[in-house]
């Protein structure tokens, strides 16, 4: 379904704060942010190990 | 990285009754911050008792200096008891154990500023609040800081605004 176009696609804060991303942050409990930022962690830590490999 | 490091890392300093208020980055990603960090900040209690359960915990993760890890120096009871900062790289990745932050707040002094939080069933920690974490970022007034600033205040701002 296409967005209508009285919908703003983006929210940002005067100081360029990406607000929609906030938003979807605070809509987790804790647990639920700490489990998606290990997860990401461990992303990036793979992802840099691989590629610092000679 | 272990899976599950940072949780495993809160998890034993909780499981040995370690007082502690977790500050900095993790922090605020708790309380809803969109950021990446890759270690644990806590500030601990300086009392007798706890320092020893600290010391029991850190023996327990392998914890060393992270400055020089080559030479394997680990923290003792004058560390933990002093006023630093204390860089440590443990078999779960790091951990900083800060004695005070800011003007020299201690683990008693920043209490009331804190919330106990759920990580798990069985796993509850003290977090500092993200009203306390902007007004110690402010003050520190370092670039590193300062970067961090706006979305630690935009998001206490949606936060309140439910």
């Amino acid at each position: 379904m296409a967005v209508p176009a009285s919908i703003p696609l983006t929210d940002y804060s005067p100081d360029g704060v990406d607000l929609t991303l906030i938003r979807w942050f605070l809509s987790l409990t804790p647990a639920q942010r700490l489990e998606f930022h290990e997860r990401q962690m461990e992303d990036i830590l793979a992802i840099r190990k691989l590629n610092a490999r000679g | 990285m272990p899976e599950g490091s940072l949780r495993g890392t809160l998890r034993l300093l909780s499981e040995n009754h370690v007082d502690f208020i977790l500050v900095g980055g993790l922090a605020a990603v708790l309380q809803g911050v969109p950021v990446s960090t890759y270690d644990v900040d806590i500030v601990h209690s300086r009392e007798a008792a706890n320092v020893q359960r600290l010391l029991s915990s850190l023996a327990t993760l392998d914890a060393i200096f992270r400055i020089q890890p080559s030479r394997r120096l680990k923290p003792d009871v004058s560390h933990l008891t002093g006023h630093g900062h204390i860089n440590l790289i443990t078999r779960l990745g790091s951990l900083d154990l800060l004695c005070t932050i800011g003007d020299g707040l201690t683990y008693e002094q920043l209490l009331p500023y804190s919330e106990r939080m759920d990580l798990e069933e069985g796993l509850a920690i003290r977090v500092l609040r993200l009203e306390k974490l902007i007004e110690l970022k402010e003050q520190l007034g370092s670039e590193k800081d300062r970067a961090m600033l706006p979305l630690l205040r935009r998001t206490l701002e949606e936060k309140r605004r439910g």
